[in-house]
């Protein structure tokens, strides 16, 4: 019954996309607007089925119908509700399911934002151009990644639930399906790319026009990836975040480009320039979301997110060949009218500070591209097996985050078109002394090594920067000093700055022991003490909790714990934290206690500033929902200023014709 | 964000306060402040000898061979906690950073160093996003150099008639905002 649904929603999701891609272009073809609003339905269409589907995914993991292979392999009797829900993407099948229901609402949403203008081509090719994405996932799970593949299961049989690791942490239920808004979101401004490529119109009208589904799309992605952070902060019992993993990285990527994107194409609105760079990012952004996904989900690169499964592989890897060659020749194709009216004045300018940005941020993703397919280009060579692991990318992308931190001081007070000395030593003033005030203040609260002071110090030159800005704006503006993309983007800095000064305090004073203690015995480490008060042990549907009392400093007590899952016999721990302003106290427990001696073995790692990661990743997120909101608005193809001086006479009516 | 600068609409007296930051000894008093706290800042502690820190230091450089994309430090794995013994056994031998890390090497092989060699194939990892930066930069000094030896083309009359018709109509009809979506081509 559920496969029939599920299957039947399948076919009806591809059916949708396959025959919209085919009405919309007989519609191109003939001219026929009529057949072009047909757009709006077929989306629907395709929503229909993918929520058809996803429900009888649900109703299979609910109501434990074993004769789907996907709740045989990964569902259980014992796994609790909301964990039971997520299930559904805790392996490939049903993450891969996930993607083709959020591919499908986003399809949706894009027609009906554009409803009234679903006769407009360069609409119905982004349209075609989403469907055809959509006819690739609602393919790849008919083919090789069926979520509803059948099986008979023996009398009696209970399944093994999802891997313990995902049924740990509530952040699990959240981590997951942000990523895929943000990876599945990319779809809609590279969908309108291509339709900009193929209807000729790469005028900066497209750009307008999806400017707020790349930021929602990068918001998302950038909650997707902290919450991850947070997650294997919260679960994986080492006191890590990021580790520069395979799979983070596959999430960093496209964070990389599309952040570059967003910078970038200011530049091409304000000025005209940098249009086939855009294209290409976009292009790039939403291809490495599916390379992305083809290194973690083909088990080419190990990884503990890595679920391979055979044929998925080389059919993902073929997917990004198309991306690629699809986006190149299009480009190429189109490149006479690609050519930008415009020109760069100077290098100390805005748009100089932005070009910096994206070159940085390209060599970011370089690096970090690099660093993970390496050991596979090797072994492939020569078979040689080594490692490309956390000293290498910190040493690679420590100079790119500083020059980063220093753009992002100087780069805000630059004005368009060519900055002077004299204008940069003026509004630099302040965010400089707030810079050399970070580095005394480090000192004196006991920072050592010079490049992390040196961090803090660019990173209250750059918080100086924003903090300039905003109170300029709404001193001028009042609330709405607040809002709209140019001060959102300054609130979206400062939550960066945090999250990078967290990220160098963290790392860089981490302190760490093991202790091994008897019932009652206290022992001190970085200057905390902890006292073993004893343990017990909690029996769940799902798992035996082997929890350990600890006291802190003679303070509350924490329960760092020790899972044993009933199913595969798993042992996963869940670490108890202190959290704190200024530091973490991060307990878990290494080993059950003896039997003989009632020893238990805690593992004890203070980190300071660890919570300032959250809440920065938290004050980009709501500083990417203020850049969404309309600021002062401004016409994009506007004269950017009174003509001053001849050449400025000259770009602008260049820009205005 | 442009013209928001407030010397530019004050007064004469605001200005001249001001006039501080366009010295050059006020920046290097910035400066001298800066350099005096980082030389402070300098960590003194030895990097010999048996400690927690050392451990910690040297395991997160060293891969679990029996985890999945875990090191030395992160890991509970029985491997791991005799690798970290074994940095311990070689601390209290006074053997350097570099000497514990080529012992593992030697033994395990390449693979359980998590820092690429800085030798053979394996090198390449480090030299080529060096390159391609390098590169990169040059390619765009290149373009600005150029883009500056065409910026000697001057507007001509009709040019600066197009712009100053186009400026008065903004400047007329500027309504608080142009009202619905515009059309994306226009």
């Amino acid at each position: 019954m559920n496969r029939a649904l599920g299957l039947a929603g399948l076919l009806v999701g591809l059916g949708g996309c396959v025959i919209g891609i085919g009405v919309l272009a007989e519609g191109l073809r003939r001219d026929r607007p009529h057949l072009l609003r047909m757009g709006l339905p077929y989306a629907l269409v395709s929503l229909a089925g993918a929520v058809l589907s996803t429900i009888a995914m649900q109703r299979a993991l609910i109501t434990r119908d074993y004769t789907v292979e996907f709740v045989f392999d990964h569902g259980s009797s014992s796994t609790p509700p909301l964990f039971n829900v997520a299930a559904m993407w805790s392996a490939l099948e049903g993450s891969i399911l996930l993607w083709g229901l959020v591919l499908a609402g986003f399809t949706v949403a894009v027609a009906w934002r554009f409803r009234r203008r679903l006769e407009d081509p360069l609409v119905a090719w982004a349209l075609i151009t989403m469907f055809a994405v959509g006819v690739f996932f609602f393919g790849l799970m008919l083919t090789a990644a069926n979520p509803f593949r059948g099986v008979v299961p023996p009398v009696g049989y209970d399944g093994p639930g999802p891997n313990p690791l995902l049924q740990n942490h509530i952040l699990m239920a959240f981590h997951p399906p942000m990523l895929y808004l943000g990876y599945v979101g990319f779809t809609v401004p590279f969908a309108f790319a291509i339709a900009a490529l193929v209807t000729g119109r790469v005028g900066e009208g497209w750009l307008v026009e999806t400017r707020r589904w790349t930021l929602l799309s990068w918001g998302f992605l950038t909650a997707g990836i902290i919450l991850g952070a947070w997650w294997s902060y919260e679960v994986l019992g080492w006191g890590g975040y990021w580790k520069w993993d395979p799979v983070e990285n596959a999430s960093f990527l496209p964070w990389l480009t599309g952040t570059a994107y967003l910078h970038s194409v200011m530049v091409q609105e304000r000025r005209g320039m940098l249009r086939v760079w855009n294209l290409s990012l976009l292009c790039a952004t939403f291809a490495l979301t599916i390379l992305g996904t083809f290194l973690t989900r083909s088990g080419v690169v190990e990884s503990v997110h890595a679920f391979s499964s055979g044929s998925v592989g080389p059919i993902l890897l073929g997917f990004f060949a198309v991306i690629v060659a699809v986006s190149v020749g299009l480009i190429g194709w189109r490149g006479d009218q690609l050519r930008s009216p415009g020109r760069i004045d100077s290098p100390v300018s805005r748009e100089g500070a932005f070009l910096a940005n994206n070159a940085l941020f390209a060599a970011f993703a370089f690096v970090v591209l690099l660093g993970t397919v390496f050991p596979l280009i090797v072994e492939a060579v020569n078979g040689e097996r080594l490692s490309v692991g956390v000293p290498f990318f910190s040493r690679m992308t420590m100079p790119i985050g500083f020059a980063l931190l220093t753009l992002m001081a100087v780069a805000p007070v630059l004005p368009w078109r060519k900055g002077t000395g004299e204008v940069l030593r003026e509004r630099l003033w302040w965010p400089a002394w707030g810079g050399v005030a970070a580095t005394v203040f480090a000192l004196a609260v006991g920072a050592t090594g010079p490049t992390v002071v040196l961090a803090f110090g660019l990173a209250g030159f750059a918080a100086g920067s924003a903090i300039r800005q905003l109170v300029l704006a709404t001193r001028r503006q009042g609330w709405r000093g607040l809002v709209g993309r140019a001060n959102g983007g300054m609130v979206v800095h400062l939550g960066t700055i945090l999250v990078a000064v967290a990220f160098a305090a963290s790392t860089s004073y981490i302190r760490q022991a093991e202790v091994t203690l008897a019932q009652g015995q206290t022992s001190t480490v970085a200057g905390h003490e902890f006292t073993y008060l004893g343990s017990r042990t909690v029996e769940r549907d799902n798992r035996v909790e082997v929890i350990s009392e600890v006291r802190v400093d003679g303070g509350r007590v924490y329960e760092p714990r020790l899972n044993r899952y009933r199913m595969g016999g798993m042992t996963i721990g869940t670490p108890s934290v202190r959290v704190g302003p200024t530091e973490d106290v991060y307990l878990s427990v290494s080993s059950t206690p003896d039997p003989v001696t009632g020893e238990v073995t805690i593992r004890v790692i203070v980190q300071p500033l660890v919570v300032w990661l959250w809440i920065g990743g938290g004050v980009m997120v709501v500083g990417t929902v203020l850049s969404l909101f309309p600021g002062r608005r401004r016409d994009p193809t506007a004269p950017a200023s009174a003509p001053v001086a001849e050449r400025g006479a000259r770009r602008d009516a260049e820009i205005v014709t | 964000m442009n013209g928001d600068d407030p010397a530019s609409r004050q007064g004469n007296g605001r200005r001249q306060r001001h006039a501080l930051r366009q010295h050059w000894w006020a920046w290097a008093a910035m400066a001298l402040v800066v350099g005096v706290v980082l030389v402070a800042s300098i960590d003194t502690s030895p990097s010999r000898g048996v400690s927690e820190q050392r451990r910690y230091a040297l395991s997160v450089q060293l891969k679990c061979l029996q985890c999945v994309g875990e090191s030395v430090a992160a890991s509970q794995a029985p491997l791991a906690v005799q690798f970290r013994e074994e940095i311990d056994s070689q601390m209290r031998q006074g053997r350097t950073d570099d000497e514990i890390l080529a012992f593992f090497a030697q033994r395990y092989g390449q693979e359980v160093l998590l820092t690429p060699p800085s030798s053979g194939l394996g090198a390449l990892v480090w030299v080529v996003p060096v390159v391609v930066v390098a590169a990169g930069v040059l390619g765009l000094a290149g373009v600005f150099a150029r883009w500056r030896r065409e910026a000697g083309a001057r507007a001509s009359e009709e040019d600066r008639t197009l712009v100053a018709g186009e400026l008065a109509r903004r400047h007329q009809d500027r309504d608080p905002e142009p009202a619905g979506p515009r059309d994306p081509d226009g």
